[in-house]
């Protein structure tokens, strides 16, 4: 497939704005300033683009909420946290074609009449804040933010803001109280950020990838657009590929493009031909699956049918090697240190979990321990705060709904059925 | 209108509300642990979750709110599960020590585990620990106990609005932490303590001797420490407070507290060097017997009075004292002995402010209601910090703040610091220049409506202050036009006068100014009290001009009036003010004096010479509950009962009658006696027939004499509903008869070389009671010299460092410390611990308008002292 | 520029002060290495926000560090694809080797470990950062190569 995220990113200078003047950079830009703010949000819409962060939410949806929202200023903020483990699909984007994603961020604040933008980098991308800070500053150096954009009198700053370690911050609200300076815990929904965002003012958050989907959408309109993919969810797709693959790496596909095609085409088939044991399909949050779903098509509608989610893309595959009781235990390990405390499931249960499943994986799993696992995750399950928690309970659950086995094994055995097998 | 279906129940609502509140209005049971009332909604804890019909999942109740239509479902088998498991997971990580916990028995986990709860936890691995941690002289924390709901964190940041505690980590490691991690800096207001459902922080001075059992008798009284009057509950076991508790629901203050109010009430367990009367003999102070105490103060003040007349004898009421003791004691000036000297400390700013003020706009003009400050959209506070005099209405103040009004502050804003957008700090004694200009400049914006002919008259002759003129005061004309536009700019002002803007020369043109912008900007008026009775004692009549009821005793229909109601007569000339009866003892001319619950030596400028004019006195009579300072230069000296051991009541600042309550027998109850008894009893011996036998007949005399409180029976004060103007009438037809001194001048702003001492009026004392108290002295133990560290530096001094500061009138060595936010031309101490009374130090004269007291020559040397 | 203008200029990016709370914080922390109660004081001041405020922030986050560091900090992710690819064994050579646990410095003050979670560089598994290098595909051979090169 053309790529359109990631064109150009094996040049040296693709970073560079030179680099992506020449390529055709900002010739969105130029186009949308032709056209009314109203536009570029129905053209959104009709382009059929789902959020591209993990929840799937349609952006041009989201927009139009805060769009009719009287209140100004209004904030643009991109989510530049990536921190969901096995994703590392922006990070292309963010250290090698940053002015992609300014460019989108410029339009989609000019469709927003947002007059402030900020990126939320996590801290642990030291390499991309400085190539942001430096594409941040030939952007506005050549015009493309600052008091006139493009000659357009249109006004749009934007910055940097970064992380610090905090996976939660990932989440919209938390996110927006990280920006302002608090402790990033998800805030109380309603209301939602389009209405009360950051500082009290409409807010649109949106992922780097969704905001680099921007100028394409512009430049070939809705429908050429949709047509990429899936049509009920179309585009092109990052999909992050790691664990027990020949090829690790990001790739970006059209939408919907079967599971099997990605693992075995793109990213070269399970390491050493071993072997597929599990799959987890959208990052340590979504539920693991079996090899029976290969074909699957890998997006927002079919994955959820069949017990997981498309979440942010982050295909980890696992092979006979592997051991699942570790790769739980060590999930939970994450969902315990990144649980923001504030709700009393989450913040109690995670650590309950990972206590039992780090027993179990030292050999001390004691009988009923299944169950209790079970039955603690379906008492977070649905009763959480934000869905951190929920991810948390669905991780174990489908661990223990695909891989009971093994887990048992473990507890009768003492030992791992990876390292006896 | 909106209505909703809960558990089967349609339940109409007015407002749209959260589900919570809609069910308990329908008095349906949710449980909840993070929430609490008045603060804002968190949704952690999980267990107020419901079904609500067309949503998929749970929801929280205290978060969701309620739209039309909505059909709610509290008691399902999901429900009840989701609680158990919500349950289970807060006890996994709490020790369950309950048998060590002083919160056992209040404690809101326990409590619903035991409705709510699984049978049995199910938890088999290592517990969380964390040290329980004693750093801090009041607070103990055990944040193993803690169960995140944040109650503590809200209070501080959203009523209290201290912002001293933060959670801070993260998950399962989030810990409730003061700045330094151990000891407090804060408020210690210990609202958090109120809120917190667990035993994860609580009160140190009842560590291991408080459980809820414990508590025999529980008292809903009025605080006696300032004249906001919070109500608050005692807790009491074998005649000993044990605990000092705010309730929501019983009283303004809602649940609120300050660090006075609740941690000081230990004073009373004090007070043991005072067990019997005494009397001096041989120039030393022995104990006698209440008889030959009392009849020898009746026969010394009969004879002063019948050989020098009752002018020769005057009277210091008190602040502390109830109206009853306050009236008694005017009665037994006024209407037994024949003299109007009565006083009191009230003289240092309080009464001749409200005085004043109700000679420009009328009685009642201060009568405003504390919880409405909330309301207004901007607070104009000059004179005072409220968050230490009178914290209660401070808090209110910071409301205004967070809802987004604006608070502007003329002088160290102190406690309100961080809620001003700018400082207004003038040079000491330029405020009436500043005042002058703002008015000046409201003027321009907001033309007078003609409501009030001599406000508006005076106003013509005020010399506005050039932009020049302002040069001395250090306030700029960019400023002054900056408060004048925010003030013109409120539309519900509060104007919040203390005391620092009545102890100025001239205090009636100060007075003037700040009433006229009260009445440009259309705003309320409050005047702090730093005394729980001030206002009671001006309205029983314990002052040398009015009679009880504010009536001027002068005027001879009023003068008539009560001496009809008591069949007894009232000289007929305005007597002695506190200064004058001063200045009366040192020239002979004042030959006794009796003193009820004050400690002029202490709490007067000047103290060598009151104590010396004092000396001279034929006859000084100390009614009091310590020995103070005063005490000890009596003739006599009566011990009274303290406050939890006595009934009455006081009237506030917003002029709002509580009832105290009696919760426990004098602990001296062999000796000690209520104020109004002892007062009685001599009045008795002198020739009044009148006898009491309970605190009620007193009340039932003031409302038959007092034509403000006619018809206002106890009964009628429960519930904080006693408001002014109560069933009276109000004095009227006197207003409008003031003059303004130096109306059209302005004054020199002196400038002089060394620091000025300034009386700080500190939050966690205030003064003879509080020092007594051993959580107040943790919590700041002894006196220091408040001062900015660049002057600090001009004296070769540092923060801690021991410094001389000295005058004329004495010596005083102090602990330094700096404060960043003090102006570098003065220097601040607190009148409040023994041996270090500030206003020793100060000089003092008398307005002549309002007969306020002004500070004046108190510039101090500063020297370090080597050790 | 002294501290405390570097802080204030940072808000200037926010519609209020608060907004510059976690930059001011970096800029705190790159002085010395951690956040030491003075340096969470300066902030305070710097955006007048009260102390416990700030800590409570400053403690939300992992990458703020409230005890020293030493001179070098090492952020190992042993998040699941890391781990799969070996992080765990890149652990115990790394304490073998220094002394240092995860959490701990060494006593020369050269280094101090840190696990991190997911650093999003699974596909080059496993990888750290030293300070803000970033360094990947990481073995028991090389590992020390890349540390040795940090004093
Ligand atoms: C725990 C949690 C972590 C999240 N982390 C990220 C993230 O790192 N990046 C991201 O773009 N969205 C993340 N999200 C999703 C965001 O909340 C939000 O839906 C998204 O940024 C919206 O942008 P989109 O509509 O463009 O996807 C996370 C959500 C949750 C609940
Ligand atoms: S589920 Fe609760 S504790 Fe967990 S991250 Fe979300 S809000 Fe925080
Ligand atoms: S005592 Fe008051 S000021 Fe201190 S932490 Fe508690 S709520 Fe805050
Ligand atoms: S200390 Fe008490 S009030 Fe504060 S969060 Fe913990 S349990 Fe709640
Ligand atoms: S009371 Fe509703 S979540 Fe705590």
């Amino acid at each position: 497939m053309e790529r359109f995220l990631l064109k150009n990113i094996d040049s040296p200078d693709s970073a560079g704005i030179g680099e992506y003047l020449r390529t055709g950079g900002y010739a969105s830009l130029k186009k949308a300033f032709g056209m009314e703010p109203a536009d570029i949000i129905a053209e959104v819409k009709a382009a059929g683009l789902r959020g591209r962060g993990g929840a799937g939410f349609p952006t041009g949806m989201k927009w139009d909420f805060a769009s009719r929202d009287p209140k100004f200023p209004k904030y643009l903020i991109c989510n530049a946290d990536e921190g969901e483990p096995g994703t590392f699909k922006d990070r292309p984007i963010l250290e090698k074609n940053p002015h992609l994603l300014i460019e989108g961020m410029v339009i989609s604040a000019y469709a927003l009449k947002s007059e402030r933008g900020y990126i939320y980098l996590r801290g642990e991308y030291p390499h991309a804040r400085a190539v942001l800070d430096k594409a941040i500053a030939e952007a506005y150096e050549a015009g493309f933010l600052g008091g006139d954009v493009a000659g357009s009198g249109f006004r749009f700053d934007l910055s940097v803001h970064q992380g610090a370690g905090a996976y939660i911050c990932g989440e919209e609200t938390a996110l927006i109280d990280s920006i302002e300076g608090r402790r990033g815990q998800p805030r109380i929904k309603p209301p939602f950020p389009v209405n009360v965002g950051a500082w009290g003012k409409p807010t649109v958050v949106n992922n780097v990838e969704t905001l680099a989907n921007i100028p394409l959408i512009v430049s070939m309109g809705a429908g050429r657009y949709s047509e990429i993919g899936n049509p009920e969810c179309p585009g092109p797709k990052l999909f992050s590929v790691s664990c027990c693959v020949e090829r690790p790496g990001v790739y970006e596909l059209p939408m919907g493009i079967p599971l099997r095609e990605i693992i075995y085409e793109h990213a070269g088939g399970v390491r050493g031909g071993r072997e597929l044991k599990a799959v987890i399909p959208g990052g340590i949050s979504t539920p693991v699956l079996t090899p029976d779903v290969l074909d699957c098509p890998m997006d927002f509608v079919n994955l959820p049918k069949r017990g997981s989610m498309l979440g942010s893309g982050a295909v980890m595959v696992f092979d006979d090697t592997v051991c699942l009781v570790r790769v739980c235990w060590r999930a939970m390990r994450f969902f315990e240190h990144e649980s923001c405390g504030k709700c009393t499931p989450c913040r109690e249960g995670t650590g309950w979990m990972r206590n039992i499943l780090e027993r179990m994986e030292g050999g001390f799993g004691r009988d009923g321990d299944i169950e209790l696992l079970q039955d603690i995750a379906r008492s977070i399950m649905g009763k959480t705060f934000c869905p951190l928690g929920d991810g948390a309970a669905g991780v174990v659950l489908g661990f223990l709904r695909n891989f009971s086995d093994e887990f048992m094994y473990h507890i009768t055995n003492k030992k791992c059925l990876a390292e006896s097998g | 209108m909106i209505k909703v279906t809960i558990d089967g129940r349609d339940v109409e609502l007015e407002h749209p509300v959260t589900v919570l509140e809609a069910a308990r209005k329908a008095g349906i049971e949710i449980p909840t642990l993070c929430y609490f009332e008045g603060l804002s909604p968190f949704g952690g804890c999980r267990l107020c979750l419901v079904e609500v019909e067309k949503l998929p999942k749970l929801q929280t109740s205290c978060t969701l709110m309620t739209a039309d239509g909505m059909v709610v479902r509290t008691e399902t088998e999901q429900i009840r599960a989701a609680r158990r498991s919500m349950l289970e997971f807060l006890l996994i990580n709490h020790p369950l020590d309950c048998p060590y916990c002083d919160k056992a028995g209040e404690c809101e986990l326990q409590d619903l585990v035991a409705r709510y709860g699984p049978e049995a936890g199910r938890f088999a691995e290592g517990k969380r620990r964390h040290p329980e941690s004693f750093d801090d002289p009041i607070i103990v924390r055990n944040m193993e106990r803690c169960v995140l709901c944040t109650r503590c964190i809200r209070m501080c940041s959203e009523l209290q609005a201290s912002y001293s505690i933060s959670v801070t980590g993260r998950g399962s490691h989030s810990f409730v932490e003061p700045f330094s991690g151990g000891r407090y800096d804060c408020e210690y207001c210990g609202n958090c303590l109120t809120v917190c459902p667990v035993g994860a922080i609580m009160s140190r001075l009842h560590r291991h001797s408080y459980r809820p059992w414990f508590v025999e008798k529980e008292t809903e009284t009025v605080c006696g420490f300032c004249g906001v009057g919070c109500s608050m509950v005692l807790q009491m076991r074998e005649n000993s407070i044990i605990r000092a508790i705010p309730r929501r629901g019983v009283g303004f203050n809602e649940g609120l507290l300050c660090a006075r109010g609740r941690f000081g009430y230990e004073y009373v367990e004090g007070g043991e060097e005072l067990t019997t009367p005494l009397m001096r003999v041989d120039g030393e102070l022995r104990q006698v017997s209440w008889e030959e105490a009392l009849s020898f103060t009746a026969r010394r003040l009969g004879e002063i009075r019948d050989e020098f007349g009752g002018g020769a004898v005057g009277a210091v009421a008190s602040g502390r004292c109830t109206n009853e003791d306050n009236y008694m004691l005017q009665k037994l000036m006024r209407f037994v002995i024949g003299s109007n000297n009565i006083d009191s400390a009230a003289r240092n700013y309080y009464a001749p402010a409200q005085i004043y003020l109700e000679r420009i706009f009328g009685q009642g003009i201060t009568a405003n209601l504390i919880p409405g400050i909330a309301n207004s959209d901007g607070v104009f506070v000059a004179g005072g910090d409220p968050t230490a005099i009178n914290p209660i209405l401070g808090l209110k103040i910071r409301a205004v703040w967070r809802s987004g009004g604006r608070v502007v502050v003329l002088g160290v804003p102190g406690g309100l610091k961080r809620f001003v957008p700018y400082e207004l700090i003038p040079v000491p004694y330029s405020e009436e220049i500043v005042l002058s200009a703002i008015v000046g400049r409201l003027l321009e914006r907001k033309p007078p409506g003609g409501a009030n002919a001599a406000l508006e008259a005076k106003l013509r002759d005020l010399r506005i202050p050039s932009d020049d003129e302002l040069g001395s005061t250090g306030v700029s004309p960019e400023d002054v036009a900056r408060v004048s536009e925010d003030l013109s700019s409120m539309s519900t002002p509060v104007v919040v006068i203390g005391p620092d803007m009545v102890q100025r020369r001239r205090a009636s043109k100060s007075l003037f100014l700040l009433g006229a912008i009260a009445y440009l900007t259309n705003a309320r008026i409050f005047l702090l009290a730093d005394r729980p009775n001030y206002q009671g004692l001006l309205d029983m009549g314990c002052l040398p001009e009015l009679l009880p009821g504010g009536r001027p005793v002068e005027l001879e229909m009023f003068r008539h009036k009560a001496e009809e109601a008591l069949g007894m007569k009232v000289p007929e000339q305005r007597g002695l003010n506190l200064f004058e009866m001063i200045d009366g003892a040192e020239s002979g001319r004042l030959k006794a004096l009796y003193v009820m619950g004050e400690n002029p030596v202490f709490n007067l400028p000047d103290g060598v010479r009151v104590e010396k004019a004092l000396g001279s006195l034929d006859l000084l009579v100390v009614q009091d509950v310590h020995l103070t300072e005063t005490a000890r230069l009596a003739d006599v000296v009566l011990p009274a009962t303290a406050w939890p051991e006595k009934e009455g009541t006081y009237t506030n600042l917003e002029r709002r009658l509580q009832r105290v309550r009696k919760a426990r027998r004098g602990k001296m109850a062999s000796y000690g006696r209520e104020d109004w008894r002892i007062l009685a009893d001599i009045a008795g011996r002198l020739g009044m027939t009148k006898t009491y036998q309970r605190v009620e007949d007193v009340w039932e005399e003031v409302m038959h004499v007092s034509a403000l409180h006619t018809g206002l029976g106890y009964e009628e004060m429960d519930g904080g509903r006693a408001l002014w103007p109560y069933y009276g009438e109000p004095l009227r037809g006197m207003e409008g008869d003031f003059t303004v001194e130096g109306l059209d001048g302005l004054p020199e702003v002196p400038a002089p070389e060394r620091p000025y001492l300034m009386i700080e009026r500190p939050l966690y004392h205030s003064g003879t009671f509080s020092r007594r108290s051993k959580a107040l002295l943790a919590i700041q133990p002894g006196p220091y010299l408040k001062m900015n560290p660049e002057l600090a530096r001009r004296h070769g001094l540092t923060g801690g460092d021991k410094a001389r500061i000295s005058n004329g009138r004495g010596v005083l060595e102090l602990e330094v410390r700096l404060d960043d936010d003090m102006p570098d031309n003065q220097v601040h101490v607190a009148n409040t611990f023994e041996g270090f009374a500030a206003m020793r130090l100060a000089g003092f004269g008398t307005d002549p308008v309002t007969g306020a007291l002004y500070m004046d020559d108190n510039t101090v040397r500063v020297e370090k002292v080597l050790r | 520029m002294d501290i405390m203008d570097e802080i204030r200029d940072l808000s200037r990016k926010y519609p209020d002060r608060r907004g510059a709370l976690l930059p001011a914080l970096y800029v705190v922390q790159k002085e010395a290495g951690w956040l030491s109660q003075e340096a969470l004081d300066t902030v305070s001041r710097a955006l007048n926000l009260p102390q416990a405020t700030v800590k409570g922030v400053a403690t939300f986050y992992a990458m703020y560090k409230h005890r020293p560091m030493g001179r070098h900090l090492i952020q190992l992710c042993t998040n699941v694809a890391c781990m799969i690819m070996g992080a765990e064994r890149l652990v115990d050579l790394i304490s073998g080797r220094y002394g240092l646990e995860p959490g701990g410095t060494t006593d020369d003050g050269r280094f101090s470990l840190v696990i991190m979670e997911c650093i999003g560089a699974c596909d080059r598994a496993p990888a750290m950062l030293v300070d803000t290098d970033f360094h990947a595909d990481l073995t028991a051979d090389n590992i020390f190569e890349i540390l040795e090169k940090y004093e």
